[in-house]
């Protein structure tokens, strides 16, 4: 098995309050730290258990500043064994440009893979798509949002997708294929600081993602970026009692949580 | 004239509420609106779009990214290329749109929250950073794109009544790769908080453990979880395993629901990142209610028994 | 192999359970040290829940009359588990944070002082003017609303003594004291080398620690050897000597003081505490039967602030029913940790008692 993992390293902004510059067309970044992106831990943890179980190189890609080699320590001391990092100081924001890029890279470096897997969405811009559109540019299966893998053999591999409203699905695909991976899938392990950096002495290429942007054309433009209108406090939900639970109906029914 | 393309989810043969924001996007942009779908019926969308496409697959068939594209294919060839594919932000949405769009070689935009047309041309909305920012986008190459749109932010355009035509799909060979087995449901029992979409979390407010049940069934009638501060594991009324907070579990659910929890700094770091927390304490001076996005003023019990009611009658 | 000690070190324990005898861990966990120390010793050490329930007081290694430090034993089958990545998951947020944040609960780093938002006065970055006493804020009380307090009144404090003094604001990062016994070293020596880079960078040369754990990490375990730290408690008694605290009203409460584990038995601060009590006016310091070196563990370190174990009955719950039969009306105690658990087990008994910080009541009467 030839598993690959796309990784994203991404600014922390949970807790931040954020700045824009650039007359208005970019976030400030500058004093936020960046952490691996939470759905990618468990996409690595799952590509780790599996090249484990069925044998195989695990491979973790990603594309960033020379700072997204952390990504590619921390998968690496995670279990994967190699690193592929391609750089650009550029913000690739449009997910099919992305996607496009990657391909361009599996392709011209011959990587195959049986399973390619991403987390579910980035926590920077949430398209939830780079995994899909590389899917469908490749013409190779795809099933999103994965909670469970329950079996890969004859080329074959069972999942578990997660639906809304405590629902799942069953599904069965052909390899190769592409797979997001939702939060949960497993416990990733914890990697250690000695860890990272003893993997920093493990062997890593290092490309420039301008080599790979043949037809990789950017379909989409962030012209603006804006800050929404401060929330301050909780939005009270008033009135009688009938008013405050059809109020709080309404809001599990707008998230998808109620039906 | 080009339409709009809206490829709508049904589950278990319910058509679902979140098919409509893509209709009314589409009616806020100015496209006609053909909605695909699966075998079934859909009387309740005459006069709501312009014409309803029934394909000719059951629904396991439908949602499944490989078949779509072959769907499109045909349709493309029977009903002309629409400018626009839109479908709802959600499982179903976010598994065929970027695959469609990989396939089409279009862009793709998901999570629409807002649309605005001006001197910059049509603008899309979406959120960035944990919704910190809103993100204003446009296509380069005109209008011609892959979307998926977020449940309950557009309105419906008041005056549209349309003469909606019901049509066909042209069958296709379904794609073998990829099969739908079955649905499952997630087991309650043994629960992991840490993946539930919605937890109703109880803190101290409860008062005692003979409370705990009017709260198990309105977890359970909501279908969500229940989950604890620490003095409610403290004094064993729920295990352990469901406590939120420091020394308890991190969690982000779409939707946190606390009832009768002070939101102590222990208890909230716990929980702070839930897409939304909606929170209920009697007392209008509780500091939840900095972190929570609604809240309400009530007794917990109160509320909850009234809650139950309504639920089992609409059951 | 096991963090700091080689188990030929452990060769030198007769199993004479002094350890055991002083845990405040065992019998209401399965955590028995003197048996850990021995099964480690012998290579048979499996267990990965109990490693992870000792609260770091360090009574057994005082204790030990054979220099074994069992604490460290522990410490080292931590470490074994750390870097095997099998942790449990609330300890594992905990180290992502500070990996990221630089403070175990993940608050926005940029957001570390915000504290001093409230003080009423500017307070300076210690790389202006030469100043070379820093004030050190600590996660928690950088963070907790709670606990928030305690850097505001020394603050305070320190501007009403015009003692000149800075912080370093977003620049200031974990200890590591926490971190270390949860047997992340990596991230520790991270944390310790970034802190004494900027110690260095802006000549301190004295370092007020508001938190015992912050305190012994400096002196104890910064490669640095940081014998410049104190404790603010120490400062305080400091400034009362020097009559540069004038005390205006009178607190006639009778406050027991409860001994936190890194100020007392393990860097034997007892007195300064007391000092600083006694000297407030109207105040009636009391003693708990278990003080001094004795004192029971609130159970808040080592990790033990983001992981519940289970067992009997919280310490912090012992502690409170014992100031409550005192006849105490406050608890007092001078760490933030011992605070949040004290304040928490008084909340869950609705025990009629305040606990406070020691700089808490020493506001009321300045
Ligand atoms: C080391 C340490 C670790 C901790 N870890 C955690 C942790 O992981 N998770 C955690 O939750 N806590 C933790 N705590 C405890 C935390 O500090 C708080 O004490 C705890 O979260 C409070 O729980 P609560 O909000 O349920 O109770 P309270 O703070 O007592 O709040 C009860 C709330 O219920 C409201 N209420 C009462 N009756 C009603 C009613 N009838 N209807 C509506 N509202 C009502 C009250 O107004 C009040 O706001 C920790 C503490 C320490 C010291």
């Amino acid at each position: 098995m030839e598993v690959v993992v796309l990784a994203k390293w991404v600014p922390t902004t949970q807790e931040e309050e954020l700045k824009i510059i650039d007359e208005g067309r970019s976030v400030d970044l500058e004093e936020v730290p960046f952490r691996m992106n939470e759905w990618d831990t468990y996409a690595i943890e799952e590509a780790v258990r599996i090249v484990k179980e069925h044998g195989g190189v695990g491979w973790v890609i990603s594309m960033g500043s020379e700072d997204a080699d952390t990504a590619l320590r921390r998968g690496i001391a995670m279990g994967l064994e190699r690193g592929v990092l391609l750089e650009t100081e550029e913000d690739l924001i449009d997910p099919f440009q992305r996607a496009f890029i990657f391909k361009n890279l599996l392709q011209k470096k011959g990587i195959k893979f049986d399973l390619l897997l991403t987390g579910g969405q980035a926590e920077d811009d949430e398209f939830a798509s780079t995994g899909g559109v590389l899917a469908g540019l490749l013409e190779v299966p795809y099933a999103s949002m994965v909670i469970g893998i329950e079996e890969i053999s004859g080329g074959e591999i069972t999942l578990l997708r997660e639906l809304e409203g405590g629902l799942m699905e069953r599904v069965k695909m052909a390899l190769p294929a592409v797979v997001s991976i939702q939060t949960g899938i497993n416990e990733p392990r914890y990697v250690s600081v000695t860890g990272v950096l003893s993997a920093a002495k493990k062997e890593r290429d290092f490309l420039s993602a301008a080599d790979f942007m043949e037809g990789a054309k950017g379909l989409l433009q962030l012209i603006r970026v804006e800050i929404p209108p401060p929330k301050e406090g909780a939005e009270i939900i008033g009135g009688d009692l009938d008013g405050k639970v059809s109020g709080i109906l309404n809001i599990l029914k707008e998230k998808g949580v109620y039906k | 004239m080009s339409y709009s393309l809206i490829i709508a989810e049904t589950r278990k043969g319910e058509f679902q509420e979140g098919n409509f924001d893509p209709l009314y996007l589409s009616d806020i942009v100015g496209l006609p609106s053909y909605i695909l779908l699966p075998e079934g019926e859909y009387g309740i969308l005459r006069g709501s779009c312009d014409k309803v496409i029934v394909a000719p697959l059951k629904e396991g068939e439908f949602l499944n990214p490989l078949n779509i594209i072959r769907l499109l294919e045909r349709t493309f060839q029977a009903f002309g290329e629409p400018s626009a594919i839109l479908l709802p932000h959600c499982s179903f949405g976010i598994d065929v749109a970027p695959y469609v769009a990989g396939r089409l070689g279009w862009p793709i935009i998901t999570d629409i929250s807002g649309f605005c047309r001006g001197e910059e041309g049509e603008i899309f909305i979406k959120t960035l950073y944990s919704e910190k920012i809103n993100g204003h986008f446009r296509l380069k190459e005109g209008m011609r794109f892959v979307g998926t749109v977020r449940k309950g932010v557009f309105p419906k355009v008041a005056e549209v009544v349309k003469e909606t035509l019901f049509e066909e799909a042209p069958s296709i060979e379904k794609d073998p790769r990829r099969d739908f087995i079955e649905y499952i449901e997630e087991e309650i029992e043994d629960v992991d908080i840490t993946k539930a979409d919605l937890l109703v979390s109880v803190g101290r407010g409860v008062k005692e453990k003979g409370n705990i049940p009017l709260f198990e069934e309105l977890a359970a009638l909501l279908g969500g979880v229940l989950s604890c501060s620490r003095p409610v594991a403290d004094r064993a009324w729920l295990p352990k395993a469901r406590q939120v907070g420091t020394s308890g579990k991190t969690v982000r659910p779409k939707v946190y629901f606390a009832l009768g929890i002070s939101g102590a700094f222990q208890h909230i770091a716990g929980m702070k990142d839930s897409d939304v927390i909606i929170a209920v304490n009697k007392d209008p001076s509780a500091p939840i209610f900095q972190y929570a996005h609604y809240g309400v003023v009530e007794d917990m019990h109160r509320l909850a028994q009234k809650m139950i009611e309504n639920l089992r009658d609409q059951k | 192999m096991l963090g700091l000690l080689k188990r030929e070190d452990l060769f030198a324990c007769i199993q004479c359970g002094k350890c055991t005898g002083s845990c405040p861990e065992a019998g209401k966990t399965s955590l028995n040290i003197r048996v850990m120390v021995r099964k480690v010793l012998f290579g048979d050490w499996e267990d990965k829940e109990v490693p992870w329930f000792c609260s770091s007081c360090g009574a057994c290694t005082i204790r030990c009359p054979r220099d074994i430090k069992p604490s460290e034993v522990v410490v080292g089958l931590r470490a074994q588990m750390v870097e095997e990545g099998e942790i449990p998951s609330s300890l594992y947020r905990a180290l992502e944070n500070t990996l990221v944040q630089k403070n175990p609960w993940g608050r926005s780093r940029n957001k570390r002082d915000a504290w001093t938002a409230e003080v009423g006065f500017e307070i300076p970055f210690i790389g202006e003017d030469t100043l070379e006493t820093l004030l050190f804020t600590c996660c928690v009380q950088a963070y907790d609303p709670r606990c928030m307090v305690i850097p505001r009144n020394i603050a305070k404090v320190l501007h009403a003594a015009q003692v000149p003094f800075g912080i370093l604001g977003r620049k200031e990062v974990c200890c590591g004291n926490e971190i270390r016994r949860v047997g992340e070293f990596g991230l520790f020596k991270q944390l310790m080398e970034e802190n004494e880079a900027n110690f260095e960078r802006y000549q301190v040369s004295r370092i007020i620690a508001l938190s015992p754990h912050c305190m012994n990490a400096f002196k104890n375990e910064y490669e640095g050897g940081d014998k410049k730290a104190v404790h603010y408690t120490q400062l305080l008694w400091e400034l009362i000597q020097e009559g540069r605290l004038i005390f205006k009203g009178s607190y006639d409460k009778r406050v027991v003081y409860h001994d936190p584990c890194f100020l007392g038995k393990q860097n034997g601060i007892f007195d300064e505490p007391r000092e600083v009590l006694k000297a407030i006016p109207g105040l009636q310091l009391m003693e708990f039967s278990r003080s001094r070196e004795n004192s029971l563990c609130c159970e808040g370190g080592g990790g033990r602030m983001f992981l519940d174990v289970e067992m009997g009955e919280r310490n912090g719950h012992k502690r409170v029913k014992e100031a409550l039969a005192l006849g105490a009306q406050v608890i007092a105690t001078a760490c933030p940790f011992c605070l949040l658990n004290l304040e928490d087990a008084a909340a869950v008994l609705d025990a009629d008692i305040e606990v406070r910080d020691i700089t808490e009541v020493l506001m009321e009467v300045l």
